[in-house]
């Protein structure tokens, strides 16, 4: 069997030429006569530009431009709501909004010319609270006022399902902003060519997003437009099509007819937004003394910032998609998104999921506690099960999340530290649990979620796969790599997978809602065995026998029935161009699952299949100084099928270390809607030493709509970790902890509260 | 414009010299003029140690260096430790533990663990991590790159 057949740890395709340093990001590229750029941001919050000159700047030596928000396309660009444009026009809605750009000839002039630009403006009152966005005097973000989106969902009969509760809570939570913390800030190259095209190398999770994005803030037809993907050093959401360096950068190349090179330093990147959706939730609950959930009630309001972008889907995931986690029939949920004068905020890792996963799972342990039962046992209880039609029309295929259930459990002793006395000293443990689902695909964007495979195996028997599926480091090319081959019987080795390129591989919709390793996984088994067929079919025409005789192994043909049947691969792609009419091997493949769009009421199966995850940590809280410690961590993921366990493994370790930042120590801090600590060493993001060694196990629960059983893995990973962590601060303190991030002072104030509780 | 000064260094092994503006940083210096892009930027303050560099030995951020002070040093960047072309045992473990996702903090990681590994044969897991405190990874969680150091302290000095 090859040693790198789906099911076995595979060293990313991509790895080597990262671990020797040539891999090439956007911000290493140089194009011959490249100019650099550098932005200028707004330092209010709410203002009106009243004059922008710039006449000192294009005067300093080595500036080739300046442009302003009078410069840019009049074309308001957005994902639903277009309201935004490749400069701020006229108003500033946020701290770092970006008013001008500098193009010089190199960044340290580009620099220098920002201070050169005298901006003239009116500030205007701001709207920083979300909690006031709808007040009927609150100052407006946009003329249509603050409300961007709402949501209303009711299912079955919810009231009547509460008065049959035998027990029923209810509580608030909040939840903060993260930074994706990408290691690579936002890069872009962008480029004419005198032919009236736009050439954009930029870091980007979707190349054809990316380029309707661009043309319509641009302005311009969608194919005069190119997007190339280079190496990408992570996204995490971030990368999505809510970032705007990329178009500013498309502009300038082509306002200048230069290439223009638009690196974002670290805190320009971090001025620019892209955080997650903060959101306050209200959960309320009941259940029956056994602990089955009889009804759900949902009122959420999130803060998008001063644009929507894609925070309305995020709030409907938020909203909803827990929901069918578990075997509900009563629920009800009402969401509010606001605008405020802060930066966007969007997508991100785990899309709306994080958020309500820690409120659910809270919660549910608060009930579980309630009720005098065991929370894992709660969960195992009112689970969704395989075969299930979910309370919103999810078809769940497969569904592995008891199994998570059972291996977290066993793994971190869950029953003998549970029985364990209650710590008094000044270290306490305590041990938490939670579970969440994820999509693996999502029916939205033009009523399509297909993925297509262009594969050309080529006149030496090795292949060359054509994707616009974006590897940003999750080892999607190791995953079509491992399936190509296995499928076609040639040695990892021979295949290479291209980089996405609009104008050379085919449309797809790139890194987003776990999407890749179902759709395009399947479209490239179809690929690859038809490409087999294809040489097969020749081989038995050259060999002069019945093409069902013959197998493809590590680049022979054999026949299984005749030993001197055989013939190299080599050899049959060759014959199979170089003869009468013949033609290169040039095979097409497209996978469109079998789901359907939400309905106005956001019902329907939206995914081919959904994935589970589980987790249990173990912390030690210090009540002295309010520091919460990770001493251990088991999250168990229910990925279909594993085609890659090290990146399974991988991406999980990750996803669970990026959860911990978000709960206890990343804290944007902002003023007046001016973020404070805009810098990795102010944002503090988990390092190695500030975590324990992660364990990650895997379940393969084998979806029948998965290519080999597989689903998505990674955003699921990423869910349980907040509730997890807050579980077990409450397991060993008996303080809850109901707003994100979990701080010292926030833990020290919850203990003197319950001193004072008691001592009153 | 401020005048140049001319700095003379080797660089993975090559003698390199060059001019340079005093205030040039060495990760400008090394990606802009050298084409060395292997080394990183991630915050350009010291803290993420994506562009982390080997100087006469010790790992240097170069961020927060600058190219002038390395008149008369030896530098090592990611580039200069493969062998031949191929990748060292130290990045052969980064490839096969899942020591690499995104890739871009890799450079930064191979240094600061060719570093250790110079110093400590064998290190153990806590002195692993606690070397790996000035680089950060969004991608793997660490466990892959402690894995990788760990795996190839055993395979450069045995078991
Ligand atoms: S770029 Fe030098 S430490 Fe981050
Ligand atoms: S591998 Fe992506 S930041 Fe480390």
């Amino acid at each position: 069997m090859n040693a790198f057949a789906p099911g076995l740890p595979t060293p990313q395709v991509t790895s080597q030429e990262k671990a020797l340093g040539r891999a090439t990001y956007a911000g290493d590229l140089k194009i011959a006569g490249m100019l650099h750029a550098k932005l200028l941001r707004s330092p209010h919050a709410h203002a009106r530009i009243l004059n922008v000159d710039v006449s000192r700047a294009i005067a300093l030596p080595g500036v080739r431009a300046v442009f302003t928000g009078d410069d840019v396309p009049q074309r308001a660009w957005g994902v639903k709501h277009k309201q935004q444009h490749v400069l701020a026009r006229e108003v500033v809605r946020f701290v770092g909004e970006e008013i001008a750009a500098v193009v010089a000839i190199d960044e340290d002039t580009a620099e220098e010319a920002l201070d050169l630009i005298r901006v003239e403006y009116e500030p205007l009152p701001a709207l920083i609270d979300p909690s006031q966005a709808l007040e009927p005097n609150a100052v407006k973000v946009h003329p249509g006022g603050n409300l961007a989106d709402e949501i209303g969902i009711v299912r079955g009969d919810v009231d009547s399902a509460f008065a049959e509760a035998d027990i029923v809570h209810e509580e608030t939570y909040t939840t903060h902003s993260q930074y994706p913390g990408y290691m690579e800030p936002m890069a872009t190259l962008a480029t004419t060519d005198g032919s009236g095209k736009l050439t954009v190398w930029t870091a980007t999770q979707s190349v054809f997003l990316a380029r309707q994005r661009l043309a319509e803030a641009l302005d311009r037809p969608v194919s005069t437009v190119r997007v190339v993907q280079p190496t990408v050093g992570g996204g995490f959401g971030g990368k999505i099509i809510e970032e705007r360096s990329s178009v500013i950068a498309g502009f300038l190349a082509a306002a200048t007819d230069r290439p223009v090179r638009l690196c974002l330093s670290r805190i320009d990147d971090m001025l620019s937004g892209a955080f997650s959706v903060p959101m306050k939730i209200r959960l309320k609950m009941g259940m029956t003394r056994d602990g089955r959930i009889t009804a759900k009630d949902v009122s959420i309001r999130a803060d998008c910032g001063a644009y929507a972008g894609l925070a309305p889907e995020v709030m409907l995931v938020t909203a909803m998609r827990s929901d069918n986690m578990q075997r509900l029939e009563h629920t009800r949920s009402h969401a509010q998104l606001v605008y405020t004068h802060t930066m966007p905020r969007g997508a991100f890792r785990g899309f709306g999921g994080t958020q309500m996963a820690f409120a659910l799972n809270s919660h549910l342990t608060a009930m579980a506690d309630l009720a005098g039962i065991d929370p894992i046992e709660l969960h195992r209880q009112n689970a969704i099960r395989t075969g299930d039609l979910s309370i919103h029309g999810w078809k769940i295929g497969s569904c592995g999340l008891p199994e998570c259930l059972n291996q977290i459990e066993g793994a971190i002793g869950w029953t003998e530290k549970r029985s364990r006395p209650k710590q008094r000293g000044v270290l306490r443990r305590g041990i938490g649990m939670a579970a969440a689902m994820h999509v693996s695909g999502n029916r939205t964007m033009g009523n399509w979620d297909g993925s297509t495979i262009v594969l050309k195996v080529n006149e030496d028997g090795r292949v060359v796969v054509l994707t616009s599926e974006a590897d940003v480091g999750q080892g999607s090319n190791t995953m079509l790599s491992q399936i190509c081959a296995h499928e076609l019987g040639v040695p990892l080795s021979h295949v290479s997978v291209q980089t996405p390129d609009t104008d050379f591989t085919p449309y797809c919709l790139g890194s987003i809602a776990s999407r890749v390793t179902i759709n395009a996984g399947k479209a490239m088994i179809k690929a690859a065995r038809e490409a087999r067929e294809t040489i097969l079919a020749a081989a038995a025409e050259k060999l002069g026998c019945d093409a069902i005789d013959l197998t493809i192994e590590d680049g022979v043909v054999q026949s299984t029935s005749n030993a001197n049947h055989f013939a190299k691969l080599p050899d049959i792609c060759r014959y199979h161009i170089f003869r009468h009419g013949g033609e290169g091997i040039h095979i097409k493949a497209t996978h469109d699952p079998d789901t359907v769009m939400m309905d106005g009421d956001h019902y329907g199966n939206i995914a081919p299949a959904y994935s589970f995850a589980a987790q249990a940590v173990e912390v030690e809280v210090d009540t002295e100084t309010g520091q919460v410690r990770l001493i251990e961590s088991w999250l168990s993921d229910d990925c279909g099928k594993a085609i890659n366990p090290l990146a399974v493994h991988g991406q999980s370790n990750g996803a669970a270390v990026q959860a911990i930042g978000w709960t206890l120590c990343e804290e944007l801090q902002f003023e007046e809607g001016r973020l404070m600590n805009g810098n990795l060493a102010d944002y503090t993001m988990p390092t190695a030493d500030s975590v324990p060694e992660m364990h990650s196990s895997i379940v393969e629960s084998m979806d029948p709509n998965g290519p080999l059983g597989a689903k998505g893995a990674s955003e699921t990973a990423i869910l349980p970790g907040a509730p997890a962590i807050a579980n077990a601060v409450f397991d060993a303190i008996g303080v809850r902890i109901t707003d994100l991030p979990i701080t010292p002072e926030k833990i020290l104030a919850a203990i003197a509260a319950q001193k004072e509780k008691r001592d009153a | 414009m401020m005048a140049k000064n001319r700095i003379s260094l080797e660089i993975n092994g090559e003698a390199v010299e060059a001019d340079v503006r005093p205030n040039r940083l060495l990760s400008d210096f090394l990606r802009d003029d050298l084409a060395l892009t292997g080394t990183k930027r991630g915050c350009e303050t010291g803290v993420c140690g994506a562009c982390s560099v080997l100087v006469d030995g010790d790992v240097v951020k170069s961020c927060l260096s600058l190219a002038i002070q390395m008149n008369g040093c030896s530098l090592t960047t990611v580039e200069g430790l493969a062998c031949d072309g191929a990748p060292s045992p130290l990045q052969k473990s980064f490839m096969e533990c899942g020591g690499l996702q995104c890739g871009y903090c890799t450079p930064g990681f191979l240094m600061a663990a060719s570093d250790l590994l110079a110093r400590t044969s064998r290190p153990d897991v806590a002195t692993i991590r606690k070397n790996l405190s000035g680089n950060l990874c969004r991608c793997t969680g660490y466990q892959g790159i402690v894995d990788a150091i760990l795996d190839a302290s055993e395979k450069m000095h045995g078991t």
